[in-house]
């Protein structure tokens, strides 16, 4: 299932995770890279800092495959580029793969950008309008700004839908009200 | 001789207050919270007003589900004994559930600067960050808690309710099995492990673990709840009327119960009693989106469109952060229907306006007139 965006305005991860509505859940993956130049690499992509980059070291396209231990409902994924910093390092053409492991992964999204100095969110839905489960997502950079060979990447962050709070309101959602919540669960 | 018959009466006056808090702590320990709420009330004015009796008064009212009081009481003690780290983890807890941020982030740094090895103030940090959303962070906090104490069967619980929300549900039934083993008697962990099982569908040891809690704290109106929604998922639809019957006369205050009850009414078809039961709700809790949501719903089933677009609007306008997108699904195929409608209802929007305006939340009735003729106008021009 494919669908090509123009560029996305840039969004504030943080901020959706404090609504309640997602969270982030990269912690409970094993990150790994398709190349990496040394001191460049996984950890500098997943420190919160935006000083900090991936630096790939290798032929396009350039990959970062996410394994989940379990089956993970995925939201959306938010990338950290900046075309002022990185320029022909930043990335133009972004694919997102899902599947269960690197032999069956199917592209579920792909994503154009254009100059992007920021966040850009990158909602995952399948053909019902809803948040894909899978067990492994592969973010694949197609093509850099000016047709660059290496790409940059300062941070990536993955979403997954909060779970109802409260006990037999899934078919409902959830309470909106304190007086309501306070009652619903016991701590 | 004197002095024998004064030293007498003394030892007796303090053995009879002894006897009295005594019982006060017992009744609180079995879960008795009237009772021992009476007891404390009755303690003379100079004993009234220590930490101790106002403390244990606040986790009284705590285990009755009626947090503004406790945190009343907890507030005052923390006023009179600023140095009192005993409880106030169930303050810190009480105030996650009335989501004061501010000032369950004011206790928790109190707290922390007072003594950073109480497991109390490292719960209360934990809670802070958990109110914020921010998971990862209050679990190194309760992790924290456990270190600086491993006897602190609370921090277990806590870590383990933060291990659910992050679905991490092996290791939060990790913990809650070492606050039970801690503690037989803690009836949280209990419960804990029995919101695994009911995430997990295992409705039945979901059931049972309930069960085992509310033997323990057997007033609780949330168990009872929670016992109702299982065993509606059992199939067992009789008997959690019941129990939610119980519940509710337990806890009046309690609004969930009578929306659990009115969800399983709909769910079994009794259309009439769960529309009955909205109708309460709508004053007891006006602002909750779900109840105008369930109301809804149970009109679509009846046939009642406009009611039922009615309700969704409502529910919709109650739900600004559009945190319950099944709404707007809902309203869809409502729509879709009116249509086919529109031929043989002729007069049922102004016969129904009257009635229904009287139960609206704080909306002008105009505003939602405007809505519903916009609806109509859309529909008018698809055909």
């Amino acid at each position: 299932m494919m669908t090509t965006k123009t560029a996305v305005e840039p969004v504030d991860p943080v901020r959706e995770e404090r609504t309640g509505k997602v969270r982030e859940v990269g912690s409970q993956a094993i990150w790994s890279l398709s190349s990496c130049k040394p001191g460049f690499g996984v950890d500098q992509l997943r420190d919160d800092c935006m000083d900090t980059y991936w630096q790939s070291d290798g032929q396009l396209p350039h990959l970062v495959n996410i394994q989940f231990r379990r089956k993970t409902t995925v939201h959306d994924i938010c990338i950290f580029t900046d075309y002022k910093l990185d320029e022909s390092y930043t990335p133009s053409r972004i694919s997102i793969r899902a599947g269960t492991n690197f032999n069956d992964l199917q592209e579920v999204e792909v994503i154009d950008l254009n100059e992007p100095t920021g966040w850009v969110l990158i909602p995952i839905k399948d053909i019902h309008e809803k948040p894909i489960r899978t067990f492994m997502i592969q973010i694949a950079v197609i093509s850099n700004h000016q047709n660059g060979r290496d790409t940059h990447m300062r941070q990536i962050k993955i979403h997954s839908p909060m779970e109802f709070r409260g006990i037999g309101i899934e078919e409902f959602g959830n309470y909106v009200t304190v007086a309501c919540q306070q009652y619903s669960c016991i701590r | 001789m004197q002095a024998l018959q004064m030293q007498k009466q003394s030892s007796e006056g303090l053995m009879a207050l002894l006897r009295e808090l005594g019982t006060a702590y017992l009744h609180l320990s079995q879960f008795n919270c009237r009772k021992a709420i009476d007891c404390l009330n009755n303690l003379p004015p100079q004993h009234y007003s220590t930490g101790w009796v106002l403390s244990l008064l606040g986790k009284a009212y705590y285990e009755l589900t009626d947090y503004q009081q406790a945190v009343r009481y907890f507030s005052e003690v923390r006023e009179r004994e600023p140095y009192r780290l005993q409880l106030m983890e169930l303050y810190s807890t009480a105030l996650w559930q009335l989501q004061k941020e501010v000032t369950l982030s004011t206790l928790a740094q109190d707290l922390v600067a007072q003594d950073r090895l109480s497991p109390a103030a490292w719960c209360a940090t934990g809670n802070c960050f958990s109110l914020q959303k921010e998971h990862d962070t209050a679990i190194k906090f309760f992790q924290r808690a456990v270190q600086v104490d491993p006897t602190f069967v609370y921090a277990y619980t806590l870590l383990g309710h933060e291990y659910v929300t992050t679905e991490e549900l092996d290791k939060a039934m990790s913990c809650f099995r070492s606050a039970v083993r801690i503690d037989a008697r803690h009836y949280n962990a209990w419960y804990g492990i029995g919101t695994i099982y009911s995430k997990q569908e295992r409705y039945l040891l979901a059931e049972i673990h309930f069960k085992r809690a509310l033997s323990i704290n057997t007033q609780s109106s949330v168990l009872l709840c929670h016992i109702g929604v299982v065993q509606h998922a059992l199939q067992k639809t009789e008997k959690a009327l019941q129990t939610l019957n119980n519940a509710i006369a337990n806890d009046p205050k309690n609004p969930l119960c009578k929306f659990h009850r009115a969800s399983i009414y709909f769910a079994a078809g009794r259309h009439a009693e769960a529309l009955k039961e909205l109708e309460e709700l709508k004053e007891i809790v006006p602002k909750e989106s779900l109840v105008y949501y369930l109301t809804g719903k149970v009109h679509k089933k009846l046939g009642n469109t406009h009611l039922a677009l009615m309700h969704f609007s409502w529910a919709t306008d109650l739900d600004p952060k559009g945190a319950n997108s099944q709404i707007k699904e809902a309203i869809d195929p409502a729509l879709n229907h009116s249509q086919a409608e529109e031929d043989t209802s002729t007069t049922h929007p102004g016969e129904d306006y009257p009635s229904e305006g009287s139960s609206a939340p704080q909306h002008e009735s105009s505003q939602e007139g405007a809505e519903f003729v916009s609806m109509r106008d859309e529909s008018d021009e698809s055909l």
